[in-house]
């Protein structure tokens, strides 16, 4: 394939057209496992919401596993696919290492995908997500997950070798930018968590068909796990990633310190993956050493690490904004924000909901004591529905509002909608996941068709509180698959039916266009001179007062609600 | 984003120590996975053989 290179007029960056097409390919394809998984999201709520109990116990159970697969492996991966193709050849300017292999990638991953859908949707996989021995499914349920992971083992290789080529023919100076520098975090995590599903998946692969007599199922929960969270922490460096990127594009934000904004992702390499032991903390199998330096020690430097992007990203933002000459107060900066640009609007949602609701119930269910009082309820759905959903997804849609005119050089159709859909997607998510904590709280399980356990011998009563926030999360899981089927909508009439982007004026407003594309955030022409103000003598809150005032509250959250589990917990067993 | 306090970096000027460090993928990758197979994997895997076996009753 030869390679042919067009400049992007917003941008000057020279874009592969090779690589522009994979990256196109993938987010297609993620766009139609969003939709896939979102039915299947409305079809659950609609049923866990007791008042409706919409599917009868075997669609339940199915369409969980079909629901887990689409939102938690196919759209995420390929996105993440599409985001390192974009990552290292179209802001490192270089092109792609072998192109004619990413195809063959994507068709792997393709048809691995298509065969859990198969399998999945017949009922020959009704194993959920986690596909745990002894259940088990057709062979080529675990056949079409390996396909799927070889495919996007392939990718995440040849992104590291499209490094090489792009440090060989110095397409960029000294060290890669920050965004791709999070695509390199979120790529040597995909290689810990894919090897871990070569581990497991391949002897379960060898089980269902007869060659090996069985798996052990603790064997099995120790290594699955090393890839179902890790695969998920692969998210949370794209997404960061992609926050870097959005605060840069939509209001000019700066990095603080990159050094500190390099060591957060360090961190993540480090230590993140070995937050899959929470799903453990009440195994019989391991002892309290194992899991308590696993989620505790190790795990808390990720928990920094997100600390600090969740610090450095809002004040970079305001620091850039101030730059830019919105030096009012203390939130003037905010105020005069872009909140009709979807790009923005979505990732400072994405960064408030992942921090305040996913970040909080995360570490604090993942404390070994209070997961007892935690694990297998709906807190732990409801926690990662904050971080997968209204901390990954958001982002990635909030990107997508940049990229279909950078990358498709087609409008954002259905501009107006566009504007609040993240709103409504956001606030929607945040009603289910408060639901679902809420009711977990309260003891409700998770993966659960029936909680008034009808036709049982036996009788199990939850305070009557718990319908009132089942009926709050099954409120928010509407608003929010509306939300997600608006996205899909605009996705796809922008792609396939979409107004080419045209030429504009820069300076100018064009409706479809996000406006960090059309007007790109710029600094005062007195840009030195607020700088050297905001630096000098302004003490502990420093240059950005406004975020430190965010910091403070976000900590009295944390321990709010942290102290509030450990008196919970307190109560869980009289003694004396 | 932009860092507004960084120069621009002179060509013939090596990198400090740590900086080469965080730029060197490989070393990353090879760290990352020592860490989680040692830590996570391979102490998971000897806490479950190193269980003794269960009698029945």
């Amino acid at each position: 394939m030869p390679d042919a290179f067009r400049t992007c007029p917003a941008t000057g960056r020279r874009i592969h057209l090779g690589a522009e097409a994979l990256v196109k390919a993938n987010a297609v394809v993620a766009v139609v496992a969003l939709l896939i998984g979102a039915i299947a999201a409305l079809l659950l709520v609609l049923t866990r919401w007791q008042a409706v109990h919409l599917l009868p116990a075997v669609w339940y159970y199915r369409i969980l596993g079909v629901h887990g697969m689409n939102m938690l492996i196919f759209f995420i991966i390929y996105f993440e696919m599409a985001v390192l193709w974009f990552c290292c050849t179209a802001l490192l300017n270089s092109r792609p290492a072998a192109p004619r292999l990413g195809w063959v990638s994507f068709a792997l991953m393709f048809i691995g995908a298509a065969m859990v859908e198969w399998m999945q949707w017949s009922g020959r996989a009704d194993v959920l997500f986690t596909s745990y021995p002894p259940l088990k499914a057709d062979p080529l349920f675990y056949l079409g997950v390996i396909l799927f992971a070889v495919g996007a083992l392939t990718v995440v290789g040849l992104f590291f070798a499209t490094l090489v080529i792009a440090k060989r023919e110095k397409t960029y100076e000294g060290s890669v930018p920050l965004v791709v520098y999070g695509a390199i975090t979120a790529a040597i995590i995909a290689v810990i968590t894919l090897l871990h599903g070569a581990m497991i998946y391949i002897p379960t692969f060898l089980w269902s068909l007869g060659i090996i007599p069985e798996v052990d199922p603790q064997m099995y929960r120790l290594v699955w796990w090393g890839l179902g969270h890790s695969s998920q922490q692969i998210n949370v460096a794209a997404m960061v990633a992609v926050w870097y990127m959005l605060a840069g594009l939509t209001v000019g934000g700066v990095v603080l310190n990159e050094k500190v904004s390099r060591s957060a992702f360090v961190l993540y390499v480090l230590f993140i993956s070995m937050a899959s032991a929470h799903h453990l903390l009440v195994d019989p199998g391991f002892g309290p050493a194992w899991k308590i330096v696993n989620t505790s020690y190790f795990m808390y430097m990720a928990v920094l690490a997100s600390m600090i992007h969740g610090f450095t990203v809002p004040a970079g933002m305001e620091l850039g904004m101030r730059l830019r000459g919105y030096t009012d107060g203390l939130f003037g900066w905010l105020r005069r924000a872009p909140w009709g640009d979807p790009g923005f609007s979505g990732m400072v949602l994405s960064v408030i909901v992942f921090g305040f609701v996913g970040g909080i119930t995360g570490v604090t269910i993942g404390t070994e004591q209070i997961n007892i009082i935690a694990h297998n309820t709906l807190r732990i759905p409801g926690h990662f529905h904050a971080t997968v959903v209204s901390g990954t997804a958001m982002a990635f849609m909030a990107a997508t509002y940049y990229l279909l005119p950078l990358v498709f050089r087609r409008k954002v159709a259905f501009w107006a909608a566009a504007k609040w859909q993240p709103y409504l997607f956001s606030l929607g998510m945040l009603l289910l996941s408060m639901g679902m904590t809420f009711a977990g709280s309260f003891g409700v399980p998770r993966r659960h068709w029936d909680i008034s356990f009808s036709q049982a011998p036996f009788d199990v009563q939850f305070n009557p509180a718990v319908d009132l926030v089942l009926a709050v999360m099954g409120i928010g899981g509407i608003m929010a698959v509306t939300g997600a089927l608006l996205f899909i909508a605009i996705a796809v009439k922008s792609v396939f039916f979409g107004e080419p982007v045209g030429e504009w004026k820069i300076g100018t407003y064009v409706p479809g266009i996000p406006p960090g594309i059309t007007n790109p955030p710029v600094h005062a022409a007195n840009v030195d001179e607020i700088n050297e103000r905001m630096h000098a003598g302004r003490g502990f809150p420093g240059p950005t007062p406004g975020t430190m005032v965010l910091v403070f509250v976000f900590l009295g959250a944390f321990m709010v609600y942290y102290f509030t589990n450990w008196k919970l917990l307190s109560q869980l067993w009289k003694l004396g | 984003m932009t860092d507004t306090h960084r120069p621009p970096p002179d060509p013939e000027e090596t990198p400090p120590l740590g900086q080469r460090l965080f730029d060197n993928v490989w070393l990353l990758l090879i760290a990352g996975l020592v860490v989680m197979l040692v830590v996570y994997t391979g102490w998971g895997f000897w806490e479950i053989m190193s269980m003794p076996q269960g009698t029945l009753p």
